[in-house]
């Protein structure tokens, strides 16, 4: 809360300090005063309504869209074996990040699948996520056309598993080339790589650094080296 | 039929007891008293109906027999878990569709999925008045496609035919009491049903084509006349099958004199000759 116009605890304007954020000081005391007053209104509505004997209910904004059933299941078995790591204290009860079900919309943290999915049926998680508590009904026509879709996507399905003996074979035949393809790729490779370690391990015997060379001992292997032959014997293991 | 755009997303106010909003079904229950409190709780409970049925309209019901629902049944398991068929059955009778939303389920939707069909009918039979679950149903009874069923003791198969039978006879499906069908012919009587055609054909008809039929056998083994000791017997055995018939044939023109829709009724579902 410093600031840099006024001067420091003992006069002189504290220059080290420029870093540190300035607070608009009237902006938030604005802020708070309006947070006060709609509390204030919020808990004498909330009394209001107690003295009357009705539940409070937030009122609603309007931009609220009717509620939509939802499209998947909740797949709470690809959890499983998994490891989360919280920070400690993050959660207070169910309120904020904590180990389990997790509602982004309401920070709330559930131990359970079952109170998550009721959470998830709640007016409050509802509201939360700008959705009102009813549906909208569906024509006759809207379900004729839900069964179409259906029926299309069956089908779909049906024509893409349906492959006929010919097209199998086909499939099959190259399935066989590309693994014998993949197979003999491999086979080189560790040929290629065998043969490396070969030819690394023949330098290794005929160069020697100039550190190790003993005055006319080695004359003889590198004359026969620069020959292209690297000793006597039989020639079978050598490449 | 509720009026108005929307409905409530879950069912705290359809089950609400403080003078509830939701009109009564067409057959004059409260829809919330259908199924019984039980079952209703373990409903309720279900992770299915929590996450899957919340906020679900009509439209969204055919996504959901579509995905999820794969047999019918009341409650199974050991742990008498309700099944997705029977928690949609429930949000059905919370949402009450439109009489031509039901034709779609039943009809369009119904010819590409059966198990929409066979939740349209199980809802229809909850709720509407018996001319006219006899009437929607009915056409239903040539349906032959096959059905999973769960129940506690385990999975069966059955066919659409035979649900809709059991609906039609039966007072108690996938874990729900009906009240009783009037009988068919009391119906007829009443003037509010046409009598029923067979899609077998004219009983009548049929059964003089047996008479028929089992005379000209008659007559041939009788023109045969060589009949040997060792025959004797199978022949023995064939009369008493002919009598057991003709008794059958008694019970039944017996029978149709009084109710002949309900002896038709229960014939149809005969898989036998297909």
């Amino acid at each position: 809360m410093s600031d840099p116009t006024k001067g420091g605890a003992y006069g002189t304007p504290a220059g080290d300090t420029d870093f540190r954020k300035t607070w608009d000081l009237e902006e938030y005391a604005a802020r708070g005063k309006e947070r006060e007053a709609k509390e204030r209104e919020e808990s004498k509505a909330r009394y209001e309504a107690k003295l009357a004997g009705r539940k409070y209910h937030i009122p609603l904004t309007g931009n609220e869209s009717l509620a939509s059933a939802r499209r998947t299941a909740l797949d709470v078995s690809s959890q499983v074996g998994k490891t989360q790591l919280v920070p400690a204290g993050a959660g207070q009860g169910r309120r904020g990040r904590g180990a389990g079900f997790y509602c982004e919309a309401c920070d709330l943290t559930y131990k359970d699948n079952k109170q998550f999915v009721e959470h998830m049926n709640s007016p409050q998680h509802l509201a939360a996520t700008g959705q009102k508590m009813e549906v909208e009904r569906a024509s006759a026509g809207e379900v004729r056309a839900r069964v179409e879709y259906w029926w299309e996507q069956r089908l779909e399905l049906e024509r893409e598993q349906a492959v006929s003996l010919q097209e199998r074979l086909e499939l099959r035949r190259e399935e066989n080339e590309r693994e014998a393809a993949e197979k003999r790729r491999k086979r080189r490779e560790v040929e290629e790589r065998k043969r490396a370690e070969r030819e690394a391990a023949e330098k290794v015997k005929t160069e020697y650094g100039e550190d190790v060379r003993i005055e006319g001992e080695h004359d003889e292997d590198d004359m026969m080296a620069s020959l292209g032959f690297t000793g006597f014997g039989t020639s079978k293991n050598k490449t | 039929m509720k009026s108005g755009r929307t409905v409530y997303a879950n069912e705290s106010r359809f089950l609400d007891e403080r003078g509830t909003a939701s009109e009564l079904a067409p057959n004059g229950e409260n829809p919330a008293k259908i199924m019984e409190k039980a079952v209703i709780g373990r409903i309720v409970d279900s992770q299915f109906y929590q996450y899957q049925c919340f906020a679900l309209n009509e439209a969204g019901i055919v996504d959901r027999v579509v995905n999820d629902v794969h047999f019918i049944g009341g409650t199974y398991g050991a742990a008498q878990k309700p099944t997705p068929f029977l928690c949609l059955a429930f949000k059905l009778l919370q949402l009450a569709p439109a009489d031509d939303v039901l034709e779609v389920y039943l009809g369009h939707g119904g010819e590409r999925f059966k198990y929409l069909r066979a939740l349209a009918c199980f809802y229809i039979r909850m709720t509407r008045r018996p001319a006219d679950v006899y009437r929607l149903l009915e056409p239903y009874l040539a349906d032959r496609r096959k059905l999973r069923r769960k129940t506690r003791q385990g999975t069966s198969l059955t066919y659409m035919d035979e649900f809709v039978d059991d609906l039609l006879t039966k007072t108690r499906v996938c874990a729900t009491s009906f009240r009783e069908l009037p009988r068919r012919t009391d119906l007829v009587d009443l003037g509010e049903l046409e009598e029923r055609e067979s899609p077998l054909g004219d009983i009548d008809e049929l059964l003089e084509e047996e008479d028929e039929r089992d005379q000209a056998e008659e007559e041939a083994r009788q023109a045969n006349g060589d009949d040997e000791r060792s025959e004797g017997e199978i022949d023995g055995g064939r009369d008493g099958d002919g009598g057991e018939d003709r008794m059958d044939v008694d019970r039944r023109s017996r029978s149709r004199s009084r109710s002949p829709g309900r002896r038709e009724r229960g014939e149809t579902p005969d898989r036998s000759k297909s």
